[in-house]
């Protein structure tokens, strides 16, 4: 006969109300398992969809993405004359935030040459790829961008000749993939106002006593001009059958940069931008677990001495132990599968409308399965201690 | 006649030293199967320490218990004999009826025999005869809060006698009922003990209710005395 059953039969109502709030505690922490993923998706998504064999950036830096590189672009032909390097290409990545039509957004803008397509889309879900010099952009679907839409983008109007839904910044943010010296325009060009105020620091420093005549300084003036020609990395693809370590130290040798494979990069982030963020949810996965399993501790333990002349009945009348542990644990099992089902249920019909990616994996679901019904075992160990304490004598009416 | 119970210069005593509280002094007492036995007494008297003691829930500090030829708390008796010859050989019948409110009258029949193994098309069979021995078969399937004192109480003496125990303990089986209602458990106490065979132990503080009883006790201050033979 299964007593746990017949006595959640009983308190029906109750059990499942248990069931809802408990279940919403699991919708969190499997939601919290899903922005952990997410987090980390996105964070590495740049880093992955780009793929290059190499990444060749500033000395001493962990970029382009952990941290901020700049290298003049010439150097990517340096780079391409290495032994073992098929193809090195100039590539950009650098957050910002802009108006796009009437809303000021955040994204992220990636230039890159569209000639040699490295670091750029890995897949068009809409359009074509950029195959212009000028003025084409290729956006994130999320970016709200409709295909063939023009807008006004520092000092110039791109046209969206295609859509992505492949690959977000580090942060979350949507990308915009434009020509290298489109994004070096826009990224790096600084407004005539800022232009005016360069030229006036640089001419007032040569015209001080002893340095250069006005008219000198003019005609120096005359020939300057702010440099946009900056990129935050040389993407490599090697040829075929150079090896990844050797072409890497080759390069650090003789142009004296830092150069790092993609799963390098991948171990930077998650060492680095990724590291204590990563840890906190992953604390806040664990703790959510824990006061998940102490509620069901209380609940189960309020449920057993709720019914503690029937357990010393039982005992009394010849009931094992065993009948009593079991009618607690399986109470306990119960209400830990049932909670984590409608967990699984609600967080499974509503991760779509958290703003930053929630990624659920079978997985994940699996492991906290495991762990809530361990827990939910563990928890249920308060309320088979006092069970197992009680004695039979209290169904006499004797404590 | 068979000796179901015998028990030889039984003694209990609570704490120690100066403080130590003599709650049974001495007792002897046999009974045989299908008596039906009264303990008549006073609060504090040692009634309920008595049968504590024959239920084997309390050890006692000196004596002798033998229950259907075996005697308890032999060396070598764990927790497990102990409960075995709970579930195997003794009924309860308690005051306040006790039957397990998440269960229904049939359930809580069939409890102990699911306790005892018995295949569930069987233990079914035998716990509705006993319902409906106990004339209670047609409430089957109500749970306790919906039956009345005395019915719940009846559905209690079918448990009892599930296991078919040779000893049935009653303490104040009508201590919670009117007198009616009272009456009727107790012929039905008389009915299982007369056709059952089965020895019953009545404690009661209601002398109306033990009418056609072969023997009573008066237990005082820990002393079993003045038997009275009423057959």
């Amino acid at each position: 006969m299964d007593l746990a059953i017949r006595d959640i039969r009983q308190h029906l109502g109750r059990f499942l109300a248990t069931v809802v709030g408990i279940g919403l505690l699991f919708a969190i922490v499997l939601s919290m398992n899903g922005i952990y993923r997410g987090f980390v998706f996105e964070g590495l998504s740049l880093i992955q969809n780009t793929n290059p064999d190499l990444w060749v950036v500033e000395r001493y830096r962990g970029g382009p993405i952990n941290e901020q590189s700049i290298l003049p672009e010439f150097i990517h032909y340096s780079v391409a004359a290495i032994p073992g390097v098929d193809k090195a290409s100039p590539f950009i990545v650098y957050p910002v935030e802009r108006r796009i039509g009437k809303e000021r957004r955040r994204f992220t803008i990636i230039g890159y040459d569209v000639f040699t397509g490295l670091g750029g889309p890995k897949k068009v879900s809409a359009g074509r790829p950029i195959s212009q010099a000028h003025y084409e952009a290729v956006a994130h679907e999320k970016l709200g961008l409709r295909l063939g839409q023009k807008f006004h983008l520092g000092l110039h109007t791109y046209t969206v000749v295609g859509l992505t839904r492949e690959g977000t910044s580090s942060d979350g943010e949507p990308l915009l993939y434009l020509a290298l010296p489109d994004a070096q325009e826009v990224i790096f060009q600084p407004d005539n106002e800022e232009v005016r105020n360069q030229r006036l620091r640089i001419y007032q420093n040569l015209v001080k006593p002893g340095f250069f005549t006005p008219q000198e300084a003019g005609k120096y003036l005359s020939h300057y001009s702010i440099d946009t020609h900056r990129i935050n990395a040389v993407l490599v693809r090697l040829s075929p059958g150079a090896k990844t370590e050797e072409v890497a130290r080759r390069i650090e040798d003789y142009l004296y940069f830092s150069v790092f494979s993609t799963p390098e990069q991948v171990d930077i982030m998650l060492k680095g931008r990724l590291n204590r963020p990563r840890k906190q949810l992953l604390l806040f996965r664990i703790l959510l677990l824990i006061v998940s399993v102490v509620i069901i501790a209380m609940v189960i333990f309020t449920l057993t001495l709720e019914k503690i002349r029937s357990i010393a009945v039982m005992k009394l009348i010849g009931a094992p132990n065993r009948v009593i542990i079991r009618l607690i644990m399986e109470q306990s099992i119960l209400l830990t599968a049932c909670s984590y089902l409608i967990g699984w249920i609600i967080i499974h019909n509503a991760y779509q409308m958290w703003p930053r990616l929630v990624l659920l994996t079978p997985g994940d679901d699996l492991a906290t399965f495991g762990l809530a019904l361990s827990g939910g075992i563990i928890a249920s160990l308060l309320g088979i201690w006092r069970a197992l304490k009680t004695p039979p004598a209290l169904a006499l009416g004797e404590q | 006649m068979d000796e179901i119970l015998k028990i030889e210069n039984l003694s209990k005593t609570y704490g120690s030293g100066r403080l130590a509280v003599e709650a049974l002094k001495d007792i002897n007492l046999t009974v045989n199967a299908g008596e039906l036995v009264a303990l008549l007494g006073p609060s504090g008297s040692g009634k309920t320490t008595m049968l504590l003691c024959i239920s084997l829930i309390l050890d006692p500090t000196g004596g002798k218990i033998r229950l259907d030829g075996e005697t308890i708390y032999d060396q070598g008796w764990t927790a497990v004999d102990i409960r075995q010859v709970r579930l195997t050989k003794i009924g309860f019948i308690f005051q306040s009826r006790n039957l397990i409110p998440f269960l229904t009258a049939l359930e809580n029949v069939l409890l102990p025999l699911d306790l005892l193994g018995l295949e569930r098309n069987e233990a079914h069979k035998h716990a509705m005869e006993l319902l409906e021995y106990m004339e209670i078969a047609e409430r089957a399937h109500y749970l306790p809060a919906l039956l009345s004192g005395g019915e719940q109480q009846r559905v209690a003496i079918a448990r009892a006698l599930a296991s078919a125990p040779k000893l049935v303990l009653a303490d104040e089986p009508t201590g919670a009922l009117d007198s009616v209602r009272g009456k009727k458990v107790m012929e039905m106490l008389k009915k299982i003990a007369r056709e059952n065979r089965t020895a019953v132990i009545t404690v009661t503080h209601d002398v109306r209710m033990i009418e056609g009883f072969d023997r009573v006790y008066y237990l005082k201050d820990g002393l079993l005395n003045n038997r009275l033979e009423q057959s």
